[in-house]
């Protein structure tokens, strides 16, 4: 699914090169959950970037779904990013001035899907988080969890093939961090694949594939079995 | 088009497209009113007077004291100015087009004894051919002859002229709804003097020297009297293109030929026009850097709190560039929230255009504005708010994606 | 605290250089917009002569004959020699003069000016008191000379220059007009007042003043060339002495009387004065008098015009727009600093002080676009002063004037500036510190 060649990125100002990534190889394969893990500069948030087609490499090859993208122009990682992709970002990043209908609703515009089919997936997407109640609400009268739950929803009505999540929960107490967890395995066992760059070992640990990046290699990777859910609650 | 969720954006954030929206209303507002007052100035000061402008020249002296015998002055200053080079056509004349003083008469009727007709007419009256000399075109009729003309001098109370020519304005008020206006020539017009004069020609067109707005700054009658006062004052028609040359030397032969008289004034017809409509030209030119500066201003803060918006929602852009938004669909959501912005503006506009036009109407007699104009300037205020919005926008536009996973 | 926020004020200006200029200019604009019409309006309209505008009145009497009088019902905008004549020689009131403009050639005594010709006014020896002009040298003319119709004339002091040189006196010197001999008593101090209230018919009200003064009994007596408006209704009989019995309107005629209460007396008089005249078949028409102030005289006339109105009216929609345009700029400079005050009022600055600051802010943006909008005020009347030479001057800017300006300007800014410090202030301290 997502398949990366000695993938590099270097930051050029004037006189100097920051190496960010220096040679990932990395192969995603369909259905996977993978949490990136890695300590504070180590390039997390620049291979989520370059992951999520939100900056380009400057070497190497990405594969994503079985297309090239190095080299496709804006328009093209835009198009690529509104079928393949879905976001969760840290901060929730709802549009604060719109209610959850509408914030769901930003990403299928873009497709161009019309009116019924849009409210179609809304509501679904909606429903699968909890939240149907909740449609004509703002993000300012949710707490944080149900926000971040209203971004999941907002990736998912796109029927995306790969979930990006930075630090999902990172902005969450605990209580809440667990409930959007487990509606990430949830959806992870749907057979959606799923990217997580986190810094929180616990949460790592939950996925079933582990990438660590450290000064911009992947230098560790470890396979294991999921953990049953009975056994983390 | 997405017009619903930005709407619902716009109702959250109410005051600065507020503020725009206000701007846009007044602005349009002030600019439909002033084009169609500055058109209307323009159109006022471009009306024909019937003369051959650019070859006409006025000149004028006044004597020193007493005159002795001003006809042979006349004739003498006369024969002096037509054997300039150059000159086509000289005489005396008691007043010109647009000069804002001169002689006018009331109750023009073509029965006896009717005196509250209520038509008024500038009273022309030279010894020569206004015809030829100020180019006035004859429609109707024939011109005056020598033998047409009469002297008077207002110490002895002389002979009166017996024959007018009128103005085609003046004939279509004295007989409305009139087609065949030549049906006037031989008749008798009263009150132009004591005594009836009957009508032998018609010119097209000639302005009075108030050149009011309206029929009657046309309505005028020429006769046919050589006046024998002390008063010298010429008009000059010259070849094309030899005006200035021909004023230059009229001017200098009629001061050297007497030193009893001082020269008054020498004019070009294009200075007597520019002077006339010097105010109209004032009031236009003010009103059009007004106009221009509002636009200027509006767009300026259009500018403003568009990039203001734009700095403020940078995180929001990218991430809708991250779930998806090309360049374009960034560009597209200003250009639609400007349009909706402008539109709510043009509309709270065209009530205060009305308002406004209604009080121009009421307190200053200004006429009621056509429709075209409110049309004209909406489209103005809907093409600068595009044009203003667009550099935000585009602005907007080059907001990275990357902006979406950035924590602050 | 106030030079505190002030030097604040004059920092942050610095801070957004872009949007503090268009504060700023678009301040001044709309600033100077105003008042320039503004300035036009008040000289056009203004009382030319405050303190006795209520006792100064024109006379008006309706001649002619039944049949063709005016559709508006207004009489006759002057007055018949006769009448003229008769009110003044009974000189029912504490002062009175006729106006008669007139026009003569001057032949300078010196050899190397050429004869011009230039406009006088012949009057009453009260007029000079009547309408306050001012004496510079030699004096006015007096009750016996005006009778007389003396050969004597007062010049205006510019007129003194022209023949004379700068400051050379000029009394008892000889003018002559139309070459007409007469001798120079007195000399004026500058008087010109605008619009021309003493003479608004037959004249340019913003045009230039009279050069000379001459008692009317003389201008009468030897026949001066009438400069003016004149209507008749009838040709009148040939020559001078036929023009003066007939019943044409040229003359223009001024009373003051002691106390703006007397008028109602006056007006009786008058009546009474037409009545009489009927008697001796004259005046045909039903009495039609009009007595007025100088400013019921002035709306009258029409002194003020649309256009200028108009350009007023149109002047502060446009400073509206201005105003508009600065509350937004100021809302985007203030609340692109949320950070700002978020960081104050966690230091303990209370809302009261933010409102402050802010206000001092919009003050110094009001101080500086009303600096700016002061000088171009002065371009835009030097370039009125230069299109229309009707109105050149007019277009003096005085200090209250002044003042205005400043005024409205900071008034403007304040209020400009409300809207967004009070947005401003309801930023919470913790909600900024917070990251986003």
């Amino acid at each position: 699914m997502i398949r990366m060649n000695k993938l590099s990125k270097v930051y050029r100002t004037h006189m100097i090169e920051t190496h960010a990534l220096r040679g990932i190889e990395i192969d995603v394969q369909p259905g996977e959950f993978v949490a990136v893990t890695g300590p504070s500069g180590s390039g997390k948030t620049t291979f989520l970037n370059i992951a999520g087609l939100l900056e380009e490499h400057t070497g190497g090859d990405y594969f994503l779904d079985g297309v090239n993208v190095t080299g496709l122009n804006d328009n093209q990682r835009s198009r690529l990013r509104n079928e393949k992709l879905g976001f969760i970002f840290q901060g929730f990043n709802l549009i604060p001035d719109l209610n959850l209908f509408d914030n769901v609703d930003v990403p299928l515009r873009y497709r161009g899907f019309n009116a019924a089919e849009r409210r179609r997936r809304i509501e679904e997407a909606l429903a699968q988080v909890g939240l149907s109640a909740r449609i004509k609400h703002y993000p300012s009268e949710l707490s944080g969890g149900q926000q971040q739950r209203v971004a999941i929803a907002r990736a998912l009505a796109g029927s995306p093939k790969v979930l990006l999540a930075d630090e999902p929960t990172g902005n969450l107490d605990t209580q809440m961090a667990r409930g959007v967890m487990e509606l990430l395995e949830e959806i992870n066992a749907r057979g959606t694949t799923i990217l997580m760059v986190t810094h929180d070992p616990e949460l790592a640990a939950r996925a079933a594939r582990n990438v660590h990046i450290v000064d911009g290699l992947v230098t560790d990777f470890v396979r294991r079995e999921a953990p049953s859910l009975v056994a983390v609650a | 088009m997405e017009v619903r969720p930005i709407l619902s954006t716009l109702f959250r954030n109410k005051t600065a497209p507020l503020l725009i929206a206000a701007q846009v209303a007044l602005t349009l507002a002030i600019v439909a009113n002033s084009l169609y007052i500055i058109r209307e100035r323009l159109a006022s000061a471009a009306r024909p007077t019937g003369l051959d402008e650019p070859n006409i020249g006025w000149i004028n002296l006044s004597p020193v004291g007493e005159v002795a015998d001003p006809k042979t002055m006349q004739e003498v200053d006369l024969n002096t100015l037509r054997a300039i080079p150059g000159v086509r056509s000289a005489t005396w004349a008691n007043m010109i087009p647009l000069s804002q003083s001169g002689w006018n008469s009331g109750g023009m009727s073509l029965k006896e004894g009717d005196n509250d007709s209520g038509i008024n007419s500038a009273h022309y009256f030279s010894p020569g051919s206004l015809v030829d000399t100020f180019g006035l075109n004859l429609i109707a009729g024939r011109d005056f002859t020598a033998d047409d003309v009469f002297d008077h001098d207002p110490e002895q109370g002389s002979a009166l002229p017996k024959t007018v020519i009128i103005s085609k304005a003046l004939a279509e008020a004295l007989l409305p709804n009139e087609a065949d206006l030549g049906q006037l020539v031989g008749q008798q017009l009263f009150n132009a003097t004591e005594a009836p004069v009957t009508i032998i020609g018609i010119v097209d067109r000639l302005q009075t020297p108030w050149s009011n707005e309206g029929a009657d700054g046309e309505q005028s009658y020429i006769l046919p009297i050589r006046y024998l006062v002390g008063s010298f004052q010429y008009a000059i028609r010259t070849e094309p293109g030899q005006l200035d040359r021909v004023m230059k030397e009229a001017a200098d032969q009629l001061s050297t030929l007497r030193s009893d008289r001082v020269l008054n004034s020498q004019r070009t017809f294009a200075e007597i026009r520019a002077s006339r409509y010097a105010n109209e030209t004032l009031m236009a030119g003010l009103l059009i850097a007004v106009t221009l500066f509002l636009l200027l201003i509006t767009a300026s803060g259009i500018v403003g709190l568009s990039s203001l918006w734009v700095n403020q929602r940078r995180k929001q852009i990218g991430v809708r560039r991250a779930l998806g938004a090309r360049r374009i669909d960034v560009i597209r959501y200003f250009l639609v929230e400007n349009m909706l912005i402008t539109s709510g503006g043009v509309l709270l506009g065209l009530l205060l255009t009305l308002a406004l036009n209604q009080v121009l109407v009421r307190q200053m007699e200004v006429p009621r504005l056509p429709a075209e104009y409110v049309g004209f300037g909406m489209v103005i205020m809907w093409l600068l708010g595009v044009a203003s919005v667009l550099g935000p926008a585009l602005r907007a536009a080059r907001v990275p994606p990357a902006v979406a996973t950035r924590t602050v | 605290m106030f030079f505190y926020y002030l030097k604040l004020g004059a920092v942050n200006l610095k801070r957004n250089p872009i949007i503090t200029a268009l504060m700023v200019i678009t301040l001044a604009v709309g600033v100077a917009a105003a008042m320039t019409t503004l300035t036009i309006l008040r000289g056009m309209s203004g009382d030319p002569i405050p303190h006795k505008s209520d006792r100064l009145f024109y006379v008006q009497i309706d001649t002619g004959p039944v049949g063709r009088e005016n559709p508006n019902g207004e009489p006759d905008a002057q007055m018949s020699y006769t009448d003229t004549m008769n009110l003044w020689r009974a000189a029912k009131a504490p002062r009175q003069t006729p106006l008669m403009g007139t026009s003569d050639t001057v032949s300078p005594e010196r050899k190397d000016l050429q004869p011009f010709i230039t406009t006088g006014l012949a009057v009453g020896a009260d007029f000079f008191s009547m309408f306050d002009v001012p004496l510079l040298e030699g004096r006015f003319w007096s009750a016996e000379q005006d009778k007389a119709g003396s050969d004597v004339v007062v010049i205006t002091r510019q007129m003194r220059d022209r023949l004379f040189g700068e400051g050379q006196s000029a009394v008892g010197k000889r003018l002559m007009l139309s070459q007409r001999e007469l001798t120079i008593i007195g000399v004026l101090d500058t008087w010109s007042p605008l619009p021309k209230f003493y003479r608004l018919v037959g004249s340019n009200r913003y045009g230039s003043h009279e050069d000379y003064f001459l008692p009317i009994e003389y201008a009468v007596r030897v026949e001066s060339g009438i400069e003016g408006q004149v209507s008749c209704t009838s040709r009148p009989d040939p020559g001078f002495q036929g023009f003066l019995q007939s019943d044409c309107t040229w003359l223009q005629y001024w009373v003051e009387l002691a106390e703006a209460g007397d008028r109602q007396g006056f007006a009786d008089y008058l009546v009474a004065y037409v009545n009489e005249q009927k008697k001796l078949d004259r005046l045909p028409r039903t009495v039609n008098n009009r007595l007025r102030d100088v400013n019921e005289w002035m709306v009258q006339q029409g002194v003020v015009d649309n256009d200028t109105v108009v350009a007023t009216w149109l002047a502060f929609a446009f400073l509206a727009v201005c105003l508009v345009n600065t509350v937004g700029l100021l809302l985007a400079k203030f609340s692109a600093r949320p950070g700002e005050i978020g960081v104050r009022r966690a230091l303990g600055a209370s809302r009261a002080e933010i409102f402050s600051q802010f206000l001092t802010e919009a003050g110094v943006v009001g101080l500086v676009g009303a600096a700016l909008g002061i000088l171009l005020t002065l371009a835009a009347l030097a370039y009125v002063r230069q299109y229309a030479r009707d109105i050149a001057l007019l277009t003096e800017m005085d200090w209250l004037m002044l003042l205005t300006t400043v005024l409205i300007s900071l008034v403007a800014a304040l209020g400009a500036g409300l809207l967004p410090t009070w947005r401003a202030c309801q930023v919470l301290p913790a909600a900024q510190l917070k990251s986003q």
